[in-house]
Parts: structure tokens; sequence; C-alpha cells
């Protein structure tokens, strides 16, 4: 009982002096910023500052003392608007990873204790993407170090078991998981930053430990990679995106027509869209077999997504073949002498070895070939088809049918304004008139809207 | 049995139960509660009231509806009997022991749309859309929609925008849950059309807990895109287990006598509109493929 009460006297006492010292530092504090002095305050020795963390109840009479960066920031109070606010002054005109770093800057020297370094990292990884850093490890190393050194690092297994400043290790989690999200893998400095500040097994570290232990896992594994940086050029885009769906390496890409800007007498200027196609020889083979009598269909737009970025292409296929018009063609055996086409072994195979499944394929007409434009008029792409006619002859006899839809091209438009004034006028009054037809079997196809809905 | 799963806590309770707090404001209100990362029934959007029903209130004691399942459950039960006589899973034996490859899900017909159940973030305030309907000829499945990743603004959910196919648990009679064994395959194999976009596959099993009850195993699914179908052909061991979306520490191999559903989730934050053609949904046996799992189940040290 004595020991305890002297234990509680001992306390007061140290209190007591404790706030002494701190009365002094403020009024030392105040002198600084009456005398404007901001090195003072730098100077002043860490093992000093550690008694202030603990105890938020100092904090609330505390003048602010650093109002050397901004002369105008004298009602900062404590709410996150302050950081929020921060961003938007520093950064007024041009928002980039420099004046990102001028704000994390500028709240560092603000004060040496990084008051409310929580609320001000939770905002910077909300601006971040306005800022374009959100894939950015250095800016997000930066952001670490905003946390103050061994502070929240537990001394004792006690600490450690009792989750040793939670709002601080949740902030950290926060961060490295935002990094997750953007698929950004942490370097050693990051490591090195976590354990100084949360120490080796805090739950900041243990994110990073999962983080370096998945993301490797799951780096190479899709099949059709899509690069970080899509080419900005739509003639290398369409070239991109038309060999990844094509599936062939055999199929030929040809720019059939080239972006360009020409200005007419009247002073009007036309631009003529891309139009890039692929076909491949095992298409052409099949569009040589067509029958000439049954018509082909120019569908589209189809949508494909590369990452974020939808690009849409024309389909020029086929209906099916009508059972009683196939024909089961023989293998030519002297085709490829080198790789036989068909074989026929009797590997003694058991009743279970069976492992083909007993779902019939589904009947869609052949692929013919595909082709990609800015601009999905008739017109443009009737030079699409009159282009492919140098390598396939059939097609000056096979009437081609435009069943265009006019869906996602309105969704197109309105995703980028910028290319929406190259749609001119809307479909539905192409699909009325004739157009001008080079080869005059090209017939357009009326079809009520509701059977266009019912297409993809 | 049970051993491995008592070792498969939740110990990812921290990340899960930072998604509840109030971000951001916790300088301004008070702190919320924390909430158990394991909760009691279903989703509640936050804000919104506890339904205070009386609990006999929205049941139908109607004599039709009585009646109409006193049908419908003895007519499982009869063809659970005679299933028996048949064979294992109402096949033949010899059929039953050479099955190489089975065919679960396929699409022929509208009345097959009805074993699947689509959902999108608009039950916890989203603006997804998602729409289930058969294809141009009737015999696949066109999943289509918009997916738009904007959180719904009650302060608290700070991500959005998912699209999600979920077969329904199927179930014989008296309601008793029916699983899917696959024990004898080892590989998943669909024949899909995307637009390019990846999914993920969702492979709910039966769980011993209840806690377990989003335990949920995944893998992804790359589409290529553009007008050609693709086979794809994914092996059961390399699906990874994860809970409420968080990829679990303790990775244990796929239950494969207890397959309860299947499901295909998109969520890429790529806003905008999303197809995708499914034809059908088999189990088949890959005799190359002798992985029993792909990822480390022993003591790693350090632990992660």
């Amino acid at each position: 009982m004595k020991c305890a009460r002297c234990l509680l006297q001992l306390q007061c006492l140290r209190l007591v002096g404790q706030s002494a010292r701190s009365v002094a530092q403020y009024g030392a504090l105040l002198q600084s910023v009456s005398s404007s002095q901001p090195n003072t305050l730098r100077s002043t020795p860490l093992q000093a500052l550690r008694g202030f963390h603990g105890s938020p109840g100092h904090a609330k009479g505390r003048p602010v003392p650093a109002e050397f960066i901004d002369e105008d920031d004298k009602k900062r109070d404590k709410s996150l608007v302050a950081h929020d606010d921060l961003f938007e002054r520093v950064a007024k005109e041009v928002k980039t990873k420099a004046t990102f770093n001028k704000v994390v800057d500028v709240f560092i020297k603000r004060d040496v204790r990084r008051r409310g370094h929580v609320e001000f990292i939770y905002a910077a990884l909300k601006k971040m993407p306005e800022f374009g850093v959100e894939r950015d490890l250095v800016v997000y190393n930066r952001l670490l170090d905003v946390f103050p050194k061994e502070v929240f690092v537990p001394r004792n297994y006690i600490q450690r078991m009792f989750n040793h400043y939670p709002r601080q290790q949740e902030c950290g989690v926060q961060l490295l998981e935002q990094m997750e999200n953007y698929g950004i893998m942490p370097n050693m400095e990051t490591k090195v930053l976590l354990v100084q500040i949360f120490g080796e097994k805090g739950h900041p570290m243990r994110k990073y430990q999962r983080i370096m232990y998945w993301f490797p896992k799951f780096k190479h594994v899709n099949p059709f990679p899509v690069p970080q940086q899509l080419p900005e050029d739509p003639v290398d885009l369409a070239r991109f995106s038309l060999t990844r769906i094509a599936n062939d390496r055999d199929a030929k890409v040809t720019v059939h027509q080239l972006p360009c800007t020409d200005v007419t007498e009247s002073g009007e200027q036309i631009t003529q869209p891309h139009i890039v196609g692929i076909q491949s020889p095992s298409q052409v083979e099949l569009l040589a077999k067509h029958n000439p009598s049954r018509p082909v269909f120019v569908e589209g737009p189809f949508p494909l997504w590369l990452r974020k970025k939808c690009v849409y292409y024309y389909v020029l296929r086929a209906d099916p073949t009508p059972p009683d018009e196939k024909v089961e063609e023989p293998f030519d055996p002297e085709r490829c002498l080198d790789y036989p086409l068909q074989l026929e072994l009797d590997l003694d195979r058991d009743l279970g070895d069976e492992e083909s499944f007993d779902v019939e394929d589904v009947d869609e007409g052949p692929v013919l070939a595909m082709c990609m434009t800015s601009r999905g008029e008739q017109a443009i792409l009737n030079q699409w088809i009159s282009g492919l006619q140098e390598n396939n002859p059939i097609l000056g006899r096979v009437p081609t049918l435009f069943r265009l839809d006019a869906g996602p091209r309105e969704l197109q438009g309105a995703a980028d304004t910028e290319s929406a004034h190259h749609h001119g006028p809307e479909p539905e009054t192409q699909k009325e008139e004739r157009q001008p037809q080079e080869e005059p079997e090209v017939k357009v196809e009326e079809e009520p809207r509701t059977s266009q809905r019912m297409k993809r | 049995m049970s051993l491995p799963k008592l070792t498969r806590l939740p110990s990812v309770r921290l990340l899960s139960s930072i998604q509840h707090h109030q971000l951001l404001l916790s300088s301004i209100a008070p702190p919320a509660a924390p909430r158990r990362a394991v909760s009691q029934g279903e989703y509640r959007r936050p804000g919104q009231p506890k339904e205070d029903k009386f609990p006999g209130q929205p049941i139908n004691f109607g004599f039709s509806k009585g009646f109409q399942g006193i049908k419908k459950h003895f007519t499982l039960l009869k063809k659970e009997f005679s299933d028996r006589w048949v064979g294992p899973q109402g096949k033949p034996l010899l059929e039953h022991m050479l099955e190489q490859n089975r065919v679960i899900w396929e699409f022929r017909g509208p009345e097959s749309l009805d074993q699947w159940t689509v959902s999108s973030d608009r039950e916890i305030g989203g603006q997804s859309e998602a729409y289930l309907k058969l294809g141009k000829n009737m015999n696949t499945c066109f999943l289509s929609g918009t997916l738009s990743s904007t959180p719904p603004r009650d302060g608290e959910t700070r991500y959005s925008g998912y699209c999600t196919m979920r077969s329904k648990q199927s179930r014989v009679s008296f309601d008793r849950k029916k699983h899917n064994d696959l024990s004898s395959f080892n590989t998943l194999h669909l024949r899909v059309r995307g637009d390019g976009r990846p999914w993920m596959i969702n492979i709910a099993t039966e769980t011993y807990f209840s806690h377990q009850k989003d335990d949920i195993y995944n893998y992804f699914l790359y589409t290529r895109g553009g007008p050609y179908w693709q086979d794809v052909k994914i092996p059961f061991s390399k699906f990874f287990l994860t809970n409420r979306g968080r990829i679990q520490d303790d990775q244990h191999p796929l239950w494969l006598d207890k397959v309860n559903t299947i499901g295909f989730t998109l969520g890429d934050k790529a806003d905008g509109p999303f197809q995708l053609e499914i034809d059908f949904v088999a189990v088949c046996k890959d005799y190359a493929h002798t992985e029993e799992f792909a990822y480390e189940v022993y003591k790693r040290n350090p632990e992660i």
C-alpha cells in the first residue's frame, strides 16, 4: 500500500515536472514564432519530443508554431479538410508529381512532430490519382516517410500483443493496400521504412510480406498479356488488337487507309478515318469456297477491352452452312508430306479412355475477316470490303449485307467526346439511303430495330 | 478430417475489419465500434436500420403451397430412391466408373438460366448492372451489363464495382443440400467468349464451420476477346482460398467432393459495358496434370 502511494507521488512529481518542462518549451516555441526562427524548432532534441506523443490532452491548448510555410495558414484546425485544402492550395495550377512532392515537403517541414500525419496520409492517398502519381513507387515511399520513425515500434511483448498504435498501423496497411490495388510491388526501401516505423512484426509489415509473397506468383499468369502502355497511334492500336483477337500467327494485317485530313475547296475539313483489316490464309480459303448465292454479312461493332480502353471491331462473316450443303472434304495426303494430316492408329484404347465432350459445337457462321476503324459507317466499311476484293475476288460476286448495331457506338461517343464529332449522321439514317456503290451487288438490309436489339 | 480446417481461422481479420472503418472522418466523428469480421446473417448496408420483423409474419401457411411443397419434395424423394437402383448418382455403374468428363452446365433453352443467379453491386449501393439471357442462337448463355466502380456514398464502403453470376445451390428432397462430387476429375473445362476483360472463377465448397461460409476458391479467367470461342482448362489445383475477397495465408486444396456452387465475377475497375458468353461448364480428367496443390501448404518462415 505504502509502496503504491510512493509510486503515485513519484508519478505526480514527474507529471508536474513534465508539464513544467512543456510549459517552458511552449514559451520557447512562442518566442521562436514571434521571432520567426524555425531553426530552433528543428534543433529541439528528439527525446524531449517523445513525451508529447502519448498525451493528446496537452496538444489541445498548444499554439501552432509552424506558420513559416504559409502566412495565411493561421486558422488551421485539426480536421482533415485542412489537408485537402493544402493539396488544393499548393497545387493550384498544375497537378504533377513535383507539386505532390512539394505538398509532402510542406507538411514535413510544417511541424517537427508531424502532428496529424495519419489524416495527411489518408488525404494524400485520396489525392494521388488526381496528381497522376498513383503508380509511382517513389511517391508511396515518400508518403511512408511521413510517419515518424521508431515511435510506433512496440518495445515489449505486452505492447506487441495489444495492437500498438492501431490507427497508425491501419493507415500504413491502407497505404500498402492502395499500392496493391494499383499493382505496384514494394521494394527494399519500403521494407526498411516499415521496419523503422512499425517494427518487424507490425500489421503493415505482415501486409508487405503478403504482397511480396503473392504478387510474384500471379505476375505472369495472364496468357494474353496487354502492355501497361498501349500504343498511342490508332493504327498501331488497331494492329495490336487485331492480332490479339485473330489468334492466328499467319494472319496478315492490312492497313487499307491511313488517317488523314483533307481540306476541300470550300474550306471544309474532311477527316478520313483509318481502316485496318486482318485476314488469315485459312479465312481466304474459306471465303473462296463460299457459295456466291448466299450473302456475307458485315457485323459490328463489337467491343474489345484492353485494360481500361475499349476499342470496337467489325466482322465479315457468313451464315452457317445448311446441313444439306455441307461436304466432307477428304484430306489431300500430298498437301504436307512432312507432317501427316490424318493418322489412323489403333492405339488399343480402353473403354474409359474417351476424352471428347458430348457437347455439340455452337454452329455459327465462319468469320471471314475482321477490321477496325474509327468511324463505323457503312461507306467506310464499304471501302474495307472493296479493299478485301484484291485478295478475295469472290467478294465482287457475293452480296454483302450490313448489320450494324447502333448501341455500342453511342456509348463510345459518350465515353470519348473528342471523337464524338467524327460520327456525323446516325447509322439509322445511313441505312435509309443507298450508298453510291462501287459494286452493284451490295445491298442494304433493312431490319426493324427490334431485331437489331436482339443481336449483341 | 477437420483438423486442417481448424487452422483456417481468418488470420487477416485486421485487414478486413479496416474495411468497415469510417475512413478519414475519424478525427471528426467518434470512431465506430469495431465490428466483428464474421457477421451473422445477410449483408446490411451501413446506415440501414435492422428490420424488426415478427418471425412468423412472412411465412405463407396456405394450403395450396403446402400441397405443392409436399408434391415436389416427395417426387424428389422418389427420384432419389429410384436413382439408387440404377447406380451411383443415377447412372449405371459402368458409366460412373469410366466417366472421364462431365458437362455440368450447358445452356439449352430458357429454363437452364434458372439455375443461375446474377447479382451486381446494386446490393451494396453501387451502380453496376448485369443481365443474363440466352445467346443469339439460343444455346449459349450471354451475360452482359455495365460495370461502374463508383462507390456508394455511405461513408464506409470504399470499393465497389462488381458483377457476378453464380450457380444456385442444388437441392434434393426436403431442401437438403446436394453437393457436386467432382473428385474423379481434376480440371475445369470452359468454353467462353469474352471481350478481353479478366474474370474470376469462384468455387464455393461445403465448409465445416459456419464462420467459413464465406470461404471461396478463386482463379482467374482471362479472355482473349474477338469473335472466336476460347477453350479454357483450369486445373483445380490452381484455385486458391479467399475469404470475403481477401486471400488467405493458410491455403488448402479444394474439397472436390463437396462443390456447392461455381461463379464468375468481374471486377476489373474498368468502367463500361461488358459481355461474356458461356457455352458450357464442364469438368474433365487431365492425365498430364499431376499437381495436387499449386501453393505452399507447409509452415513458412517468416510466416505470412
